[in-house]
């Protein structure tokens, strides 16, 4: 059980490391607002589903379990608002991207 | 035992790495995505924290940290679409 | 006059949705309050349960009418319950783990193979709980982002960040969110 949350934790910091990677190397805003979701879904899901692992079978403590279920559940329910809030104010704030967007429907349609 | 604790100093190490994209981002939405990230990367090594000294009081620090991030980048990104 | 009707219909769903926002709440305490180890092991604290009770329900009479419009006890239908669970626990982290990996690979590549677009994608849903669940799913899968949802001659449409833009319109329904979608329609309308 042990190498089982190892491998879990070890696949949440590759994750994690690809979104800091992304965030460091991306040339526009929403681009790196895109490997940010990288880091805040995978890379946070894989140690908390290793770490309920880790409290049941080898802590025996379950009061801990059920504070780190409500913390994944937290993680995935706000996520996106907060994710689909900054893209849109940003956008709204004036932030484009250097290069032309191959697709641009958001603008031909607030235009009018 | 200590690979909890290695696992902690490399999450405390990409929150470090990601301080770049903080201290320089060219726009405020930039910077405010980076603080959520380090914000999270910092939760994970609290958990990882956690499970090592089998205390969970930690948890519940890691709860509001998660709590207070939300809050905080939703109210900025209603001041930058200007409803606020 | 469209308030009225709103006023009168809230006044009709709301002794029924109290109680299932107190369930909803009173679960939460039971799980934040670690009463639920205790209430499994038979040493439960009355104190704290009868304390729940009375802020669950103080909290539900107040905060009801914002979460429930009609139909309360919709989503505790059986199959509709099945069918959801099945796609928190199979459909969707199968799609959330394809798109990490895909957007891991595209970080990491020298060339940095981006090509990023804002579509117009067309939805099948309607109800509000169901629109904010495939914006939320989409949302949490990397490589796109939901920025606005707009309504257009009767049918709801999304604007969408795509990292990768490959199509627009129906055929980008399919790509983006084909799976997830149909799943959703079987849990709401």
């Amino acid at each position: 059980m042990r190498y089982v949350i190892d491998a879990l934790i070890v696949i949440s910091l590759f994750f994690a490391l690809a979104g800091v990677v992304g965030m460091l190397r991306m040339p526009d805003t929403f681009s790196r607002m895109q490997s940010a979701t990288n880091i805040t879904t995978l890379g946070v899901l894989g140690v908390i589903v290793g770490a309920i692992l880790y409290t049941v079978f080898v802590l025996h403590n379950y009061e801990m379990t059920v504070k780190l279920a409500i913390i994944g559940v937290f993680y995935i329910v706000t996520n996106p608002i907060s994710g689909h809030a900054l893209a849109k104010g940003a956008y709204k704030h004036g932030v484009r991207p250097e290069k032309e967007m191959e697709v641009n429907r958001y603008e031909e349609d607030l235009g009018e | 035992m200590s690979e909890l604790l290695f696992f902690a100093i490399c999450f405390l190490a990409l929150a470090l790495t990601l301080c770049y994209r903080l201290w320089r981002g060219p726009s405020v939405a930039d910077r405010a995505i980076a603080a959520d990230c380090v914000d999270m990367l910092t939760d994970m090594a609290l958990i990882l924290f956690a499970l090592y000294s089998h205390r969970g009081i930690f948890l519940d620090i890691a709860l509001v940290t998660a709590v207070l991030g939300f809050i905080g980048s939703t109210f900025i990104a209603k001041y930058l679409e200007g409803k606020l | 006059m469209k308030i009225d009707k709103e006023r009168i219909e809230l006044k009709k769903a709301r002794f029924p949705a109290v109680i299932s926002t107190a369930i909803a709440c009173f679960l939460f305490w039971l799980l934040i309050t670690g009463q639920l180890v205790m209430l499994l092991e038979g040493e439960p604290s009355w104190q704290v349960l009868v304390a729940g009770v009375l802020v669950s329900t103080g909290v539900a009479l107040f905060s009801a009418k914002f979460f429930i419009h009609s139909n309360p006890f919709y989503i505790w239908h059986p199959k509709r319950l099945a069918a959801g669970l099945f796609y928190c626990i199979c459909v969707f982290p199968w799609e959330l783990i394809k798109a990490n990996w895909d957007m891991a690979r595209r970080a990491f590549s020298p060339k940095l193979p981006i090509n990023p677009g804002i579509v117009k994608i067309p939805v099948e849903l309607e109800s509000d709980y169901g629109l904010m669940a495939l914006a939320n799913s989409i949302t949490l899968t990397p490589g796109t982002i939901t920025m606005e949802v707009t309504e257009q001659d009767g049918r709801n449409y999304f604007y969408v960040h795509w990292i990768d833009v490959t199509a627009d319109g129906e055929e980008g329904t399919q790509a983006i969110c084909g799976r997830m979608q149909k799943w959703l329609r079987r849990v709401w309308k």
